[in-house]
């Protein structure tokens, strides 16, 4: 059995009366790369930002790395202390649709910001750790471009680049590509496709089916605040059980 | 030419006492109106709500009136201000609230992906507001600093109804007592000098704050 990096219990989550997340258990295990798919609005972005506290859950508990982000008490949810919450969080990485570069910094000062403000790292050395991955996303001849001289799917490849260089557990990835046109889009799946060859541990929200059975080491279908599905790629999209999934898929093939 | 020279070091102390008012009201009100605007947008309602009121009562009242207020009603309950510190005072107070609102809108403008990208990255709030957010806002509330400050310049002229020997009442008195009206020429160039000086300032500062932005 492989180390567990995100230990997740019974998660909830709701916006006022709005009950989002309905209690959701998984392990994320190391080397694994979960595609998380639903319909449009069925929590998928919620689940994920609630792992890096950008939500805050309304119940259940989340342990990443063995450090205990939230966890619930007598039916009442108790955070880690503010400092604790941002070193956990810290090991974690985030790609958002929107890319969210940072646009008055160079693309190696996007990289080198946090390990050097956050980890208080030495400069040197996080430069030459983010040129490294720059090569390794492409971009080698973009250290000095700002965000606004790149095209979306640098830019995406930046925001992948900057998550690595937190050498992060487990890597977050919400619909990386659906803000991109198709030849751009695969580029930044290629780059995903590497990073999973690495066995770097990913969840990633997506649209993409493709890279959900052929990349991805499971597939999770949530829907209506709860896994319904979840297994192997080829089995859960060749055989679907409930009539949620068929529907799903029968939608997106179309 | 003689005239002018000889009126020089006159105005000069005129100009001292419209610069100091100048300087101090920018070194105040610019800090105070940039922490009243987070209040302006800070989760505590009644902190909120203040911060309003202050903003709505300091832009909803004329300068002059409040120039009065602090001259002329402080001491009447019993504060003592000296006729500078009263137009120091009032100037923070109306000035800040334009910044106010001004970095309040700034702020604003900055997308919450930026703000949810510094806390994937573990920063605290303090480095995200120094590192990424006011970097990003300094660029943005640029031109309307320099709008206000450019108008501040020649709101300073408003003392003069303090009977403060600015650089407008100094001039004033040499136009009446000499017959001449050289010394508002010699006024003007003086405003328009400090304008022009303040105006490529802030454009210097505009660039070192644009590299980013794609031409
Ligand atoms: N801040 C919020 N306040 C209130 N409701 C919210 C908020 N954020 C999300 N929701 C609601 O929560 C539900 C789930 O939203 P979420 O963004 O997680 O869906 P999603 O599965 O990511 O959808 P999509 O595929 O369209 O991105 C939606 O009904 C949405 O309206
Ligand atoms: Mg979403």
């Amino acid at each position: 059995m492989a180390d567990v990096k995100v230990k997740i219990r019974n998660l909830k989550k709701s916006y006022g009366n709005l009950e989002v997340i309905k209690g959701i258990d998984l392990d994320i295990c190391e080397g694994e790369v979960i595609a998380l798919v639903g319909p449009s609005g069925c929590g998928k972005s919620t689940f994920l930002r609630c792992i890096n506290k950008l939500e805050d859950v309304t119940g259940g508990s989340i342990v990443i790395e063995g450090m205990t982000l939230c966890e619930e008490k007598n039916g009442k949810v108790h955070y880690a202390p503010e400092q604790e919450v941002r070193k956990i969080v810290s090991h974690t990485g985030m790609v958002f649709q929107q890319f969210n570069l940072f646009p008055h910094m160079t693309v190696l000062e996007n990289l080198i910001e946090a390990p050097i403000q956050v980890q208080k790292r030495n400069p040197q050395e996080c430069i030459v750790e983010a040129r490294e991955l720059l090569k390794k996303v492409g971009l080698a001849d973009k250290e000095n471009a700002y965000p606004s001289q790149l095209s979306g799917g640098q830019q995406q490849r930046v925001a992948i680049a900057r998550g690595l260089a937190m050498n992060p557990g487990v890597m977050l990835f919400d619909e990386p590509t659906s803000a991109l046109d198709p030849e751009l889009t695969v580029e930044v799946l290629k780059i995903m496709q590497e990073l999973a060859a690495e066995k770097m541990t990913m969840v990633v929200v997506t649209h993409e089916m493709g890279f959900a059975r052929d990349v991805a080491s499971k597939v999770i279908f949530i829907d209506e605040g709860i896994i319904k599905e979840q297994g192997d790629p080829h089995e859960v999209f060749g055989n679907p059980k409930s009539e949620r999934l068929r529907q799903f898929l029968k939608v997106l093939l179309k | 030419m003689d005239y002018v020279i000889y009126i020089i070091p006159q105005m000069i102390a005129g100009i001292g006492v419209s610069l100091n008012i100048f300087v101090l009201t920018l070194l105040f009100a610019i800090p105070l109106g940039f922490l009243m605007a987070l209040g302006r947008l800070s989760k505590i309602q009644p902190i909120r709500k203040a911060v309003e009121f202050y903003v709505w009562l300091m832009r909803g009242t004329p300068l002059m009136l409040q120039l009065f207020f602090f001259y002329f009603a402080l001491p009447a309950v019993g504060i003592l201000l000296s006729d500078f510190n009263a137009a120091i005072v009032a100037f923070v107070f109306n000035y800040s609230a334009y910044f106010c609102e001004i970095f309040r809108s700034g702020i604003g403008a900055i997308p919450k992906g930026q703000y949810e990208a510094a806390h994937t990255l573990g920063m605290s709030y303090t480095q995200t507001m120094r590192r990424i957010i006011l970097p990003q806002v300094v660029r943005i509330v640029l031109p309307p600093v320099s709008n206000e400050t450019i108008t501040l310049v020649k709101d300073t002229s408003l003392v003069y109804v303090l009977a403060m020997n600015d650089l407008m009442r100094t001039t004033r008195n040499l136009v009446q007592r000499d017959f001449n009206m050289t010394p508002f020429l010699v006024a003007a160039a003086f405003y328009l000098f400090a304008t022009f000086i303040l105006t490529e300032i802030f454009n210097r500062i505009e660039k070192k704050y644009s590299k980013h932005v794609q031409q």
